[in-house]
C-alpha cells in the first residue's frame, strides 16, 4: 500500500489555534519599546502621511459628507454599535493632517485646528489596527465611493514611523525585519519540517531545485504548526505532477511589513521572492493560503507585472485553474459546505470564480452566504488583528456576524483559503462551541484527490 | 441704498466670485498632485474602462445596502431633484441667470415652484432629524450643521418671500438673496464641494477595484 495517499495524523488546526495562542501571548513581552522622542515620533508620522498621499488620497479625505452609510456595512461597529468604530471616523486624524499640511486651504486650517500630537496618535491605534482589518466593505455602500481601508493602511505606515505599532504585530515585523522569519519560521524549520512530512507520509516535497516551473510559497503558520498545510500543498501539486519547489530562502507569504504598515520590510520580503523567482526560472508562483501575501505580491503597485518572467497566483486561483482543466481527479465532498471569501483575496483581489470552480470539482452541496463574493462580511481576523489580545472583545464581537451569515446556509463546514481567517474563526468556533467544520481548501482537496494509489488501495479493498 | 439693492448689487456678486474662485483653487489644490501608478498586471484589460461605470451606478446602493440606506437615499433623491427644479424652474430665478448668462428658458407655475419648495425643506428637515437622532452613526461636526443651515436659509426665506409672511417683501426678497449670497460664498470651503468630488472619488475607487476584476 502507497504510504503517501493516507491523511497523517498530523496535530489538528483546533490544536494548532490552542497552540498559538500561548505563543501570541508571549510576543507583548518581545515587542520593541520606543525609542525616539515624542516630538520626533510626531513628526515622523506627519511626514510619512504626507509622503505617501497622493491625488486618490486626498480626493477621498475631501469626500466624505457624513452620510454614515459606512456604518451599516463594518463589522465591527455592527458588532458594538459604538460610534468610536464607525468607519468615517478612521479618516479624521489623517483628514485633519492633510489639511493642515497639503490641502489647497492649509494656511487656514493651520489657524483652525489642533497640532497633532503624540496622544492623538496613541488613540489612532485602535482605529486603524484593532477596529479596522481593510476588508473594504464600506467602500461599497459609500455613496462616495471612499476606499476607506487604504486610507486606513496609509494611517498604520504613519504609526510604525511613530512607533506605536500594536506589541504583538510589532515583535512579528521586527522579528521579521532582523531576523527574516516570521514565528520562528527559519529554512532549518522548513527543512525539519518537510523532513516530518517525508517520514511519516511519505509526501516528498521538491527543496531547492535549482530550476522549476512552479515556485510555491508556504507560510509560518505551515512550517511551524499546521503540517497538514504543507503536506496537503505537496500532496496536490504532486498529484499534478508539475515541476516544482520549495525556495528555502523564499519561501514565506506572510508580510508582517505590509501588515503593519512598513512599507520597507514589504518590499524587502517581495524582494526576496521575486529575485529566488527569477533564478529558478520559474513560469508560475504560487502563494499559500495566506490572504495577505496575495496583496503584497500580486497586486504590489511597485512591482511591473507586465516585465516579470511569471505569473503570480493565489493557491485557491491555481487550484481554480486546474480543476477547470481537468487536472484535479477528486472525489465527491460530503455535506453541505459554504465558502468564505477572504476580503484580501476576494473583495480587494477579486479571486471569486476559482474557488468555486474547485467547488465544482468537488461535486459539493455548495450554499453561498447570504451577502457573498464582493459583499462578504469579514470575519473580523485579517490584517493582523488575529495576534492583538487587546482585540479580542471586538474581534469576538465581530465574528457572530458571520456565525449568523454561515448559520443561514445550512452548511455543516465553512471552507475558506487564508491562514488568518481560518484561526479566527478556528478560535471562534471553539469559544462559541459552533458545530461547523472549519476546513482549508487545500487540505480539502488533497484529502479528496484520487490518485493510482488511493484507486489501487480501494479496488483491493 | 437700501438692503435689497445691496444684496442683488455688491453681495451677491462677491458671493459668485468667491464660489468660482474658490472651487477652482480647491479642486486644482488637489487635483495637481500627483497620482501613484500602479504597476500591477491588471485582471481585466478593460478595468479602468469599466471602473468608470462606478460614477454612474454608486448613484443607487446595491441591493446588499438597500434596507440599511433606502430612507437616506430617497429623502436625498427627493431634497436633490426638488432643490434642482425651485433654483432652475421658477421665474424670478430664471430671470437672475439670464442676467448673469443672458440665457432663458420659461418658467414653472408658481404652484409647482412652491410645492417643489416645501417638498425640498420638508426632505431637508427630515434628514437633518435623522442626523440629530443617530449621532453615534453620523458623527457630525460644525460643518455639517453648518451645510445644512446654508442650505435651508434660501429655501425658508424664498417660500416666506413668496408667501409675504413676517416683514415687508423688499426686505424678505433682500433676506433671501443674502441667504443665497452665503450659499454661494460657503460653497468651495465645506462639504457642499462633494457635487465635484463624487465623481473622482468613484471613478478612482472604481478603477482601483476593476483593476482587480471587481465590480463595486
Amino acid at each position: 500500500m502507497n504510504t503517501a495517499t493516507l491523511v497523517p495524523e498530523f496535530p489538528t488546526f483546533a490544536e494548532i489555534v490552542q497552540g498559538l495562542g500561548a505563543q501570541i501571548k508571549q510576543l507583548r513581552a518581545l515587542a520593541p519599546r520606543p525609542t525616539l522622542p515624542e516630538s520626533v515620533r510626531v513628526q515622523r508620522a506627519i511626514a510619512t502621511l504626507i509622503a505617501e498621499t497622493n491625488a486618490d488620497e486626498a480626493v477621498w479625505l475631501e469626500s466624505c459628507i457624513r452620510c454614515g452609510q459606512c456604518t451599516t456595512a463594518c463589522h465591527y461597529f455592527q458588532a458594538t454599535g459604538n460610534t468610536k468604530y464607525a468607519p468615517l471616523r478612521k479618516m479624521n486624524l489623517y483628514r485633519r493632517i492633510y489639511q493642515r499640511e497639503l490641502g489647497p486651504f492649509r494656511w487656514w486650517y493651520r489657524l483652525i485646528t489642533p497640532p497633532v500630537t503624540l496622544q492623538d496618535l496613541e488613540e489612532l491605534q485602535e482605529l486603524v489596527f484593532d477596529s479596522c482589518t481593510e476588508c473594504g466593505r464600506c467602500t461599497m455602500v459609500c455613496p462616495m465611493g471612499i476606499d476607506i481601508a487604504s486610507l486606513v493602511h496609509h494611517q498604520r505606515s504613519a504609526l510604525v514611523a511613530a512607533e506605536l505599532v500594536p506589541p504583538e504585530l510589532a515583535a512579528v515585523q521586527t522579528e521579521q525585519k532582523h531576523q527574516g522569519t516570521a514565528f520562528g519560521a527559519s529554512p532549518e524549520a522548513l527543512h525539519r519540517m518537510v523532513e516530518t512530512i517525508r517520514t511519516q507520509t511519505g509526501i516528498e516535497i521538491p527543496l531547492d531545485k535549482p530550476k522549476a516551473e512552479v515556485m510555491v510559497l508556504t507560510s509560518a503558520v505551515d512550517v511551524v504548526g499546521n503540517a497538514r498545510g504543507l503536506w496537503a500543498t505537496a500532496r496536490v501539486m504532486n498529484h499534478l505532477g508539475v515541476d516544482w519547489t520549495i525556495c528555502s530562502d523564499a519561501f514565506e507569504s506572510a508580510n508582517f511589513g505590509l501588515l503593519s504598515g512598513d512599507m520597507g520590510l514589504w518590499k524587502k520580503q517581495v524582494d526576496l521572492i521575486v529575485a529566488a523567482a527569477k533564478r529558478i526560472g520559474a513560469k508560475t508562483l504560487v502563494i499559500a493560503e495566506c490572504g495577505h501575501a496575495y496583496p503584497a505580491l500580486r497586486w504590489n503597485p511597485t512591482l511591473k507585472g507586465e516585465e516579470l518572467p511569471f505569473e503570480m497566483m493565489y493557491i485557491s486561483e491555481y487550484l481554480g485553474r486546474q480543476a477547470e482543466a481537468g487536472r484535479l481527479r477528486l472525489r465527491p465532498l460530503q455535506g453541505r459546505v459554504t465558502y468564505h471569501d477572504p476580503c484580501k483575496t476576494g473583495r480587494r483581489g477579486g479571486a471569486f470564480a476559482e474557488p468555486r470552480a474547485v467547488l465544482k470539482a468537488l461535486q459539493a452541496d455548495f450554499v453561498e452566504m447570504p451577502a457573498n463574493k464582493e459583499f462578504n462580511w469579514c470575519c473580523g481576523g485579517g490584517a493582523g488583528i488575529f495576534l492583538l489580545e487587546r482585540a479580542t472583545p471586538l474581534r469576538d464581537a465581530a465574528f457572530r456576524i458571520k456565525m449568523q451569515q454561515v448559520d443561514q446556509t445550512g452548511a455543516e463546514t465553512v471552507l475558506l483559503s487564508c491562514a488568518s481567517c481560518r484561526l479566527n474563526f478556528e478560535a471562534g468556533r471553539q469559544k462559541n462551541q459552533w458545530n461547523k467544520r472549519i476546513e482549508s481548501l487545500v487540505e480539502l482537496v488533497a484529502e479528496h484527490l484520487i490518485d493510482e494509489g488511493t484507486a489501487a488501495a480501494e479496488g483491493a479493498a | 441704498m437700501t438692503l435689497l439693492d445691496y444684496a442683488r448689487g455688491p453681495v451677491i456678486q462677491a458671493a459668485l466670485v468667491i464660489m468660482i474662485a474658490g472651487i477652482i483653487w480647491r479642486l486644482l489644490g488637489v487635483l495637481v498632485l500627483t497620482r501613484a501608478a500602479d504597476l500591477s498586471r491588471p485582471r481585466d484589460a478593460f478595468g479602468n474602462f469599466k471602473g468608470y461605470r462606478t460614477v454612474f451606478s454608486r448613484a443607487w446602493p446595491s441591493s446588499e445596502f438597500l434596507t440599511a440606506t433606502r430612507y437616506q437615499t430617497v429623502m436625498a433623491y427627493v431634497f436633490h431633484l426638488a432643490t434642482l427644479v425651485v433654483v432652475i424652474g421658477i421665474v424670478p430665478h430664471i430671470e437672475f441667470i439670464q442676467g448673469l448668462t443672458g440665457a432663458s428658458w420659461p418658467g414653472l407655475p408658481n404652484g409647482v415652484g412652491v410645492a417643489c419648495g416645501i417638498i425640498a425643506l420638508a426632505s431637508l428637515v427630515a434628514l437633518i432629524m435623522r442626523r440629530l437622532t443617530k449621532p453615534a452613526v453620523y458623527c457630525s461636526t460644525w460643518g455639517d450643521y453648518f451645510a445644512w443651515f446654508v442650505v435651508a436659509m434660501p429655501l425658508v426665506t424664498g417660500l416666506m418671500a413668496f408667501a409675504h409672511l413676517g416683514p415687508r417683501y423688499e426686505t424678505l426678497l433682500a433676506l433671501h438673496i443674502l441667504a443665497a449670497a452665503l450659499f454661494f460664498a460657503w460653497f468651495p470651503f465645506g462639504k457642499l464641494m462633494h457635487a465635484f468630488w463624487f465623481v473622482f472619488s468613484r471613478a478612482q475607487s472604481g478603477i482601483a477595484y476593476a483593476r482587480k476584476g471587481v465590480q463595486i
